[in-house]
């Protein structure tokens, strides 16, 4: 990995992003970068800042100073419509479907495939969606009943899908896992392993601690707005991440007497 | 390392849990209609492989037929044989079944638009009083303005004074709209205050008198002594409608194949098809059945130099304009529901606004639009009322918003949003009109009426949810 | 661009339509007083008598049009004069017009009522302070005040004995009111009356009878369509109670041919009925005069407003109300208008010749030229 990342350049800079709520600052001098089939992992606890400073990459946010650079290029992100274009999807915690919508759908929502008479071209949407979950989620196939009949897994699915196939590079995925039941945890996984093996860079934002070791490469740590520090996953142990979350120091900073204390 | 993550202060998955399960197999059943919720069970096996193979179930499911529909359209003929029985043979006649058609038109009209309305999680209360403004302003147009103008009966009364209340009411409408969509407004008021206002204005326009009669052109939409179609025509429409059933299919079908779908089973598609085309030429049959009222027939023998032989004329009257202007009107929203991405986005505004938000749909303009689109339907709606009556009054209108609201809700639309059918709308505007028809026709007196028709709105609300709980 | 030419097309069209409409209805508005709580004074000297009117709406054309003139006359030949106030549709605002008219020297006070009931206490303590009140048009529960209207039964009386009149024997259909509205039952009892002797002796033949929600056109046209269809349009005759649900029983008629077949009653010399009625389509509309009943209440105010006592105002009879109290009153008889009739409407400026005759044969009927 760490070859990999020397190599390439990265796909995403965020660089000393500061966003201040009235005198507080919610997010304070923040860098962090990603890489092309890489997943970063995004942690702290809550009001660490990690939503506020993903947000500002989505568009959802603007940056009070700092700046991002995608693949090198300075960008200016200020809207969900300037993230989009820069190859920017952002899959929310709620997944944002319309429940009583079927899974085609839901993925071309506001971007309807129209036939030549100007009406909707189901067929041809849901031949697309087809495909795209082909290479996501093959068992998945009933795709024409409401989302709100779909299992948790296959949702996930179907909003991951829809940043596939708008040809994202860059996937935000908030809590990708929340809601669902440890097997469709499991396929989400698998989701994730397709995205990266297509190039695709990922930043996680995520509560649980397991699913970060089972999908980053590497995890960046904020608390109260600052960055702690970002770590290769294979050269942390869980209690070192944990203790990074909580005290806030580096695993070469921090003494075994903080960490047993962890253990109290 | 569980003492540490157990000491932890921020949630975390239940780790015991999905150690204990990994062993479940991959959940993602394909075949199973079974609802799961967010919180996706999948500790619960659902026997997936053996479920419901019953042979009716299973013919239904792979010819792909609403079961919700059929249900409502069983419920319709429970309810008609009910009324033919009690009425004495009198329900299930031609002529009261032509009745039916013509009294249901307004109301139908009028709950196409509702079913959008409250899809979109709104609500539309004015549409009573909008219908008496709107018919008002049309009834002034033809008789008190425009023929000043033109000259009485001028072709230029009656398309004008219908362009005009159709402007009206998407003006209403769309002024509706806007108030809810861009100020904030909740619609529950905004048409409230609507409720009243617009009646007031129906008042006002006419100081409250009523107006009369209506152009004799405009008439036609009305449905009376020459507001039908004929027999022939009839027969058009109802072949047209034939052949537009199978060339739906067809087109269907060879769209699935294009794209490398398995198509519904032959068997099915014919089944369908000639269902479909059974119900509509036997409608047509009944429709024609219906022979013109012998003072008419009379008229229309006189007026054609045909001598009136000893048994009577038999002249067919045919589908009544307001029946068709209805028919298209359903035809229409129906296009617009699930043709359009303006309906598209109907239903996932209802369905999730902030999905819809975030997908870039333009969710307050979609909403104008469709308070507009409910304006010019009870404008639409207004026309018929007031041909039919040949006459307008400030007082028209009165508690059709209950009843079309009503009519939405019994066929299915849910008011929480995102749910409901045009075609449901008007099988529940039927089932609204065929109880108060039928009761009049068995001498039930109007408070009992109402008792009936509020007991029986509420119970097919009940039904529908218990339904919905237990099979979606 | 686009859309918004299609919004000013609109509102140019809303535009449009509510300028034609307002300038017919011009001329209802202008004497009214617009603030609701003015009250307007026409010169009350100090020794002269003074009737107070309290409108509860002024705005309806009505009042303004038909009854004030005939008010004001009978006040001014009895040498008492006029002053009144609007309440605007406001139970609250009548009470306090009610204290307001007392307070500028009312002598006497004609209330048309908002609201029956809460108006009571207003009119409790005028009575108190020896001011006699009229109820107008409207009752009032006060057995202390005098109740000047006409006389519903009266109405449905003339209504049955039209409709009899030109079918002696047959099938009637009976369109009632609104089931809520005391008048509707008020109105179907003066209907019994006249025709129960053809009922006993088995010539009238009751085959439908229906309340109609509201007073609704629409609803009573539904109703005789599904009367027609059960009876398969073996009826004689409709009497319906009044001209709005006449109209909807035309409708129902005229789809089946039968408009101007079977004779129809209504009540309120609506114009539309009274074309009607010279068409031939509509038999008789019972009409109440409003000038009348403003007459005969400036009479009786100023009457009362001398110290004439209840009892001994001329054609007073007893009414007795709904709640049981034994009311003064006078109960005017109304006008049944039929085609020989249309006369008396155009003279007394109720219908202009025009709207009356509108589609009228030359000819057909003596009025219509």
């Amino acid at each position: 990995m760490t070859q990999q990342t020397l190599q390439k350049a990265p796909l995403v800079e965020m660089k000393n992003i500061r966003v201040a709520f009235g005198g507080v600052h919610a997010v304070d001098d923040v860098s962090v970068d990603l890489y092309p089939g890489e997943v970063v992992a995004l942690v702290g606890g809550n009001g660490a800042g990690k939503t506020t400073l993903i947000k500002t990459l989505s568009g959802a946010h603007r940056a009070d100073s700092g700046e991002i650079w995608i693949d090198g290029e300075r960008a200016t992100i200020e809207n969900p419509r300037d993230a989009k274009a820069l190859g920017i999807e952002t899959i929310y915690q709620t997944l944002a479907l319309a429940e009583n919508i079927d899974s085609p759908g839901n993925m071309f929502l506001g971007r309807e495939l129209r036939t030549r008479w100007g009406t909707l071209d189901d067929s041809a949407m849901e031949s697309a969606t087809r495909e795209v979950m082909a290479r996501l989620n093959p068992q998945f196939k009933n795709l024409k009943v409401p989302v709100s009949s779909l299992s948790g897994g296959q949702r996930q699915s179907v909003a991951i899908a829809k940043s596939v196939y708008y040809n994202a590079r860059i996937i935000i995925m908030d809590e990708p896992t929340a809601a669902l039941g440890p097997a469709e945890t499991t396929q989400v996984g698998e989701l994730i392993k397709q995205l990266k093996a297509e190039g695709i860079g990922i930043f996680l934002i995520s509560h649980d601690i397991h699913d970060v070791f089972d999908l980053a490469d590497r995890i960046s740590v904020v608390l109260q707005g600052k960055l702690v520090g970002t770590v290769n996953k294979t050269d942390v142990t869980m209690d070192e991440v944990l203790g990074m979350i909580i005290i806030g120091k580096l695993p070469s900073d921090v003494t075994q007497t903080e960490l047993d204390d962890l253990h109290g | 390392m569980g003492a540490v993550l157990s000491c932890l202060t921020w949630p975390l998955q239940p780790i015991n849990v999905r150690l204990a399960l990994t062993d479940v197999p991959d959940t993602d059943r394909e075949e199973s209609p079974v609802d799961r919720g967010s919180d996706a069970d999948a500790t619960e096996p659902v026997s997936i492989a053996t479920g419901r193979s019953r042979p009716l179930g299973s013919i239904i499911r792979s010819a792909e037929i609403d079961t919700r529909l059929l249900g409502m359209i069983g419920a319709l003929i429970v309810l008609w044989i009910g009324f033919n029985i009690m009425s004495g043979g009198t329900f299930l006649t031609a002529r009261n079944l032509w009745n039916l058609t013509v009294q249901t038109s307004v109301v139908a009209v009028m709950a196409t638009g509702m079913v959008l309305i409250i899809v979109t999680r709104n609500i539309d209360l004015s549409v009573g009083s909008m219908l008496a403004a709107v018919g008002m302003a049309m009834a002034l147009l033809q008789t008190e303005i425009l023929p000043d103008i033109f000259g009485i009966g001028h072709p230029a009364i009656w398309i004008l004074s219908l362009a005009a209340g159709i402007a009206l009411g998407a003006a209403i409408g769309g002024l509706q709209g806007a108030v809810v969509a861009y100020v904030g407004v909740p619609s529950f008021i905004v048409t409230l205050g609507g409720l009243l206002v617009w009646r007031g204005l129906a008042w006002w326009m006419a100081s409250g008198r009523t107006i009369a009669p209506m152009d004799k052109t405009f008439q036609i939409l009305g449905g009376g002594a020459r507001g039908t179609i004929g027999g022939t025509w009839t027969w058009i429409v109802g072949i047209a409608a034939c052949v537009g059933i199978v060339a739906l299919l067809a087109v269907r079908r060879r769209q699935r194949i294009k794209f490398g779908f398995e198509p519904r089973p032959m068997w099915a598609e014919i089944g369908i098809g000639a269902v479909a085309c059974a119900v509509v030429l036997g409608a047509t049959t009944v429709i024609n059945s219906y022979p013109m009222p012998e003072r008419l027939a009379m008229r229309y023998a006189e007026e054609n130099g045909i001598a009136w032989p000893p048994g009577g004329l038999s002249i067919p009257l045919g589908l009544a304009t307001p029946v068709l202007v209805a028919i298209v009107a359903a035809l229409v929203m129906q296009f617009v529901a699930t043709r359009t991405r303006y309906g598209r986005y109907v239903y996932a505004i209802g369905g999730n606004p902030e999905a819809a938000e975030l997908a870039g749909v333009k969710t307050r303009w979609t909403i104008v639009k469709t308070f507009m689109l409910m304006g010019i339907l009870v404008a639409v709606a207004a026309s018929i009322q007031i041909a039919r009556l040949n006459a307008a009054t400030s007082g028209m209108g009165q508690l059709a918003e209950l009843y079309v609201i009503a009519a939405a809700v019994i066929g299915g639309t849910s008011l929480s949003g995102g749910v409901g059918t045009i075609p449901g709308a008007i099988l529940g505007a039927l089932v609204m009109q065929s109880l108060v028809s039928g009761m009049v026709l068995m001498g039930v007196d109007a408070p009992l009426q109402d008792i009936v028709v509020g007991v029986v709105l509420v119970a097919a609300v009940a039904l529908d949810s218990f339904y919905r709980r237990k099979v979606t | 661009m686009k859309r918004s030419i299609k919004l000013l097309v609109l509102l140019a069209v809303f535009a449009m339509i509510v300028a034609a409409c307002s300038s017919d209805s011009d001329d209802t508005t202008t004497t009214a007083a617009a603030g609701g709580d003015e009250t307007t004074t026409t010169a009350a000297t100090a020794d002269e008598l003074i009737v107070g009117v309290s409108w509860n709406n002024y705005n309806e054309e009505r009042w303004a049009k038909w009854d004030e003139p005939d008010i004001k006359a009978a006040l001014a030949e009895a040498g008492a004069s006029y002053i009144s106030s609007d309440a605007g549709s406001s139970v609250d605002q009548q009470i306090a017009d009610v204290e307001n008219l007392i307070a500028q020297g009312a002598d006497a006070l004609i209330i048309l009522a908002q609201d029956g009931t809460a108006i009571k206490p207003a009119v409790q303590s005028a009575i108190d302070q020896g001011i006699p009140v009229i109820a107008y048009d409207r009752l009032i529960e006060d057995p202390g005040a005098f109740y000047i209207t006409f006389d519903n039964v009266e109405v449905g009386r003339m209504q049955a004995r039209a409709i009899l009149e030109a079918v002696p024997v047959g099938n009637y259909v009976m369109i009632k009111g609104n089931a809520a509205d005391a008048n509707a039952d008020f109105l179907r009892g003066g209907q019994q009356e006249v025709l129960q002797a053809a009922i006993d002796a088995g010539d009238v033949v009751i085959v439908g009878e229906s309340y109609t929600d509201n007073w609704a056109p629409e609803v009573a046209q539904t109703n005789m369509e599904q009367f027609l269809t059960e009876l398969n349009n073996d009826v004689q005759a409709v009497v319906a109670s009044n001209d709005g649900t006449a109209g909807g029983v035309v409708a129902a008629l005229a789809a089946q041919g039968l408009d101007g077949v079977v004779p129809v009653s209504g009540q309120d010399g609506d114009g539309a009925a009274l074309n009607r009625v010279a068409l031939g389509t509509q038999t008789v509309s019972v009409w109440k005069d409003a000038r009348l009943l403003g007459r005969v209440a400036g009479e009786v105010a100023a009457l009362l407003a001398a110290g004439t006592s209840m009892e001994d105002v001329p054609q007073m009879v007893k009414f007795t109300t709904p709640e049981g109290n034994e009311m003064f009153s006078i109960l005017l008889s109304p006008q049944p208008i039929s085609a020989d009739n249309l006369d008396l409407v155009v003279t007394a400026g109720w219908i202009t010749l025009d709207d009356l005759c509108k589609d009228v044969e030359a000819g057909s009927v003596a009025v219509c030229p």
